[in-house]
């Protein structure tokens, strides 16, 4: 076994159970929508939704990483370098100087070819290196109760943050997380994860919007959370949940782990509404406002960074 | 697996609540007209002679109609909302839908009952060839799908289907893929899968689910559903894979998802499913093993694993089932394999074992599984059939199953779906040209199981 990674259960399972453990293991992707606290809590419900997939309307698009550099589009436009270091995920074109206008017909790294939107999170280090994602999987759903027939497509050229780059306190685990494996619980700290279910940043994005504001001074206040299926009187529009999950090949506990806006309390993500507004009207109309499920991600690799156990 | 009161209590009201709703529908049935699109309309549309795209046809067509396609390579991405159409190409091996690896599927089905999807090809898409979700009713036949980014031939989340006399080649999941439904009422029949990351696979699904008389072959694995609480609807259960030729599932240059890399070199496996019947297939040459039952452990599972009564709840009624609590759940969840029978196959040549069988449950107890009247050399436990007999589901079984060799060697990295083989020239259907529109409404077509036999090897 390699040093850093979790030994297998061990419990009263001989050498036999534990290789059908670890080979059954192996055998299943397990990737479930993300997990919020329970709904029978009496908490209001809003942000992460703590579901089995299949149960809720969704389309789903799986990117591979694209490039990194110290830009943001949205925080700082026109200005290179001005920014923390960020991974982006879609669009092959992102960088500081990029608008939704310049970006419609780039390449894109997901698999939805026509999903040329940009994705962005905050570089993660491990001992002062960057950490290379594995992937981005980015899941959209009417918000936690909302009608899916009410449910309208974001606005060509739309932008979105969720979460706080300069947080010193611990963000809600409703919209920020981290979690093990794409079924995880999201939790404020990162844990240690076995090999067959690595880190995860989860982040998910208010799902109502103000109805005329592509973005906003603070980049935030055009866009709120519902709360128990209702988008408040402000932002009336029921909009995509998106939530974006960053899969990094990071498991076992030999790690230092920093965001790179200094603190790993600062998780954080950018969107950039930049699809095919055509596509992704459809999308909308087709899947959520029908009520389907138009796709899954958790039967598809997970491209776990598994070490194979050496033959004895 | 110890089921809570409450979800006890949860479980037997939805079931009055689904007896009181299927009590009122059957007593307001005799009165309602025939659900639009359970009959064909006698309309036809011709593509590009009426229309110039399919998707045209389609959003002009009406509930019944018949789209006819003439021979063409068309750059499509189809999406079907009106129940009861029946999409067809004149020539199977010449109307083509080509996503050139920038579309996502090849047709959608989306919603709509009863669509049926007839004799065509579909080709470089970058999600699926043929989809249909949330259908009641539905029907591929004659399809040809290959170089797909995921699936072949896929139904989510429906029921009452069929997918037979089709061919699905190079997609790094499953050829053909049946999930998240139950009863199904499905069957995929002679068909054919190959050079895929599974040959068949479905999540969750079963109930009267039949896979018969097709054949899977030089995929990374072959025929692989599986349970999980990662997806609605669990366990896998009730499927009858019945007649098939399964060979050569250890291909080590097919696109494959990392589950496909990892059950590379299996014929038939069973991971944690519930009752299922594999009978009469033939299967060989495989790096490991034939036919196995073997448990999956879910890492971080969302639910207990239903027990009792809970389990005869169906799909449309168990996603309105709250989940267990999650300071309730174990970090792992072990699913076995249950109740499975394995008989009549002739299974030879694997690596490790013809037979297999293995539980985590730390006893001898083979948890009502059996292999009874097949034709092997080697099992696991040795003298599988002698501990595990039919006659005797609970006996004990005292061998253990040494599972090291699956997991011990290098495993080949996915090959490009864009890259996989063009399948040859296949069979049309009959009077393509000429038969009515076939709404999907009948289906799956009633099988004499006991009449399907052993294949031989070709």
């Amino acid at each position: 076994m390699n040093p850093g990674v979790t030994a297998p259960p061990t419990r009263h399972l001989g050498m036999t159970a534990q290789v059908v453990l670890v080979l059954a293991v192996v055998l299943v992707s397990v990737a479930v929508a993300a997990v919020a606290p329970s709904l029978r809590s009496g908490a209001p419900v809003t942000g992460f939704q703590r579901i089995v997939q299949g149960t809720v309307p969704q389309f789903v698009v799986r990117c591979a990483y694209s490039h990194s550099a110290t830009d943001d589009p949205i925080v700082f436009p026109g200005d290179p370098g001005a920014s923390h270091r960020h991974d982006f995920f879609g669009n092959r074109t992102t960088d500081a100087s990029s608008t939704p206008d310049s970006m419609l017909g780039a390449e894109t790294s997901c698999q939805q070819a026509l999903d040329t939107a940009a994705y962005w999170a905050p570089t993660l280090f491990d001992h002062g290196v960057p950490v290379v994602p594995q992937g981005a999987d980015v899941y959209y759903r009417p918000g936690p109760r909302i009608d899916p027939t009410s449910v309208r497509p974001y606005p060509h050229g739309l932008v979105m943050i969720s979460g706080d780059a300069m947080a010193t306190e611990p963000q809600s685990t409703n919209f920020v997380g981290w979690a093990c494996g794409s079924g995880g619980d999201p939790q404020v700290t990162a844990p240690v994860c076995p090999a067959d279910a690595p880190l995860r940043l989860k982040v998910v994005f208010p799902d109502c919007w103000d109805g005329h504001s592509l973005d906003s001074a603070d980049h935030h206040s055009h866009m709120a959370a519902s709360v128990d299926g209702h988008c408040p009187s402000a932002h009336p529009v029921p909009v995509p949940q998106l939530q974006l999950t960053v899969r990094y090949p990071i498991h076992g506990s030999d790690h230092e782990l920093q965001l790179a806006p200094g603190s790993m309390l600062g998780g954080h993500a950018d969107f950039m509404n930049a699809w095919d507004q055509t596509e992704l009207a459809s999308q909308v109309r087709l899947c959520l406002n029908r009520v389907l499920v138009c796709g899954v991600i958790s039967n598809k690799a997970e491209d776990v960074d598994r070490p194979l156990p050496s033959r004895s | 697996m110890n089921t809570s009161r409450t979800r006890v209590t949860l479980v037997a009201a939805v079931l009055a609540i689904a007896m009181v709703l299927a009590a009122c529908s059957s007593g307001s049935s005799s009165s309602t007209p025939a659900e639009p699109g359970t009959k064909a309309s006698g309309h036809t549309i011709a593509v590009p002679a009426d229309q110039p795209t399919i998707q045209g046809a389609v959003d002009a067509a009406g509930p019944g109609d018949l789209i006819l396609v003439s021979p063409g390579v068309y750059n499509e991405s189809v999406n079907i909302t009106t129940p009861g159409l029946t999409l067809r190409g004149i020539d199977r091996n010449t109307v083509i839908l080509d996503g050139e690896f920038k579309l996502e599927n090849g047709v959608r089905v989306l919603g709509a009952n009863n669509v049926t999807v007839q004799n065509m090809t579909a080709r470089n898409f970058t999600n699926n060839a043929f989809f249909w979700t949330g259908v009641k009713g539905y029907h591929g036949s004659y399809l040809t799908s290959y170089r797909t980014g995921n699936y072949g031939i896929y139904a989510f989340d429906s029921v009452d289907g069929q997918f037979d006399h089709s061919f699905a080649s190079g997609s790094p999941d499953a050829g053909f893929y049946i999930g998240e439904c139950f009863p199904c009422n499905a069957a995929i029949l002679d068909s054919i899968s190959e050079y895929n990351g599974l040959g068949y696979s479905g999540t969750n699904s079963g109930g009267n689910l039949v896979i018969a008389r097709s054949e899977f072959r030089f995929n990374r694995a072959g025929v692989v559903p599986n349970s999980g609480s990662y997806e609605l609807c669990y366990p896998e259960r009730d499927t009858t894979v019945v007649g098939n030729l399964v060979h050569d599932n250890s291909q080590p240059d097919t696109p494959a998802i990392d589950v496909a890399k990892l059950a590379m070199g299996n014929g038939i496996i069973l991971p944690g499913g519930h009752d299922n019947l594999v009978i009469r297939n033939q299967v060989w040459n495989h790096e490991r093993v034939g036919i196995a039952l073997v448990p999956f452990p879910e890492d971080g599972p969302k639910d207990q694993i239903p027990t009792g009564d809970a389990l005869k709840i169906p799909c449309s009624e168990a996603r309105n089932l709250p989940l267990a609590a999650k300071d309730t759940l174990p970090g792992t969840l072990l699913w076995d394999a249950i109740g499975n029978k394995v008989q009549g196959n002739t299974v030879s040549a694997s690596g490790i074992a013809d037979l297999a069988f293995g539980t985590l449950t730390g006893s001898d107890d083979p948890l009502g599984n059996c292999f009874s009247g097949n034709a092997f050399t080697t099992s696991a436990p040795a003298s599988i059939e002698t501990t595990m007999a039919c006659s005797n589901p609970s006996g004990a079984w005292t061998g253990t199953l040494d599972l090291v060799a699956l997991i011990a060697s290098e495993r080949p990295a996915s090959g490009d779906y864009k890259v996989q083989p063009v399948p040859p020239a296949q069979p049309n259907m009959p009077d393509a040209a000429s038969t009515p529109g076939q709404p999907a409404a009948n289906f799956p077509e009633k099988l004499d199981i006991d009449s399907i036999p052993l294949p031989a090897k070709p």
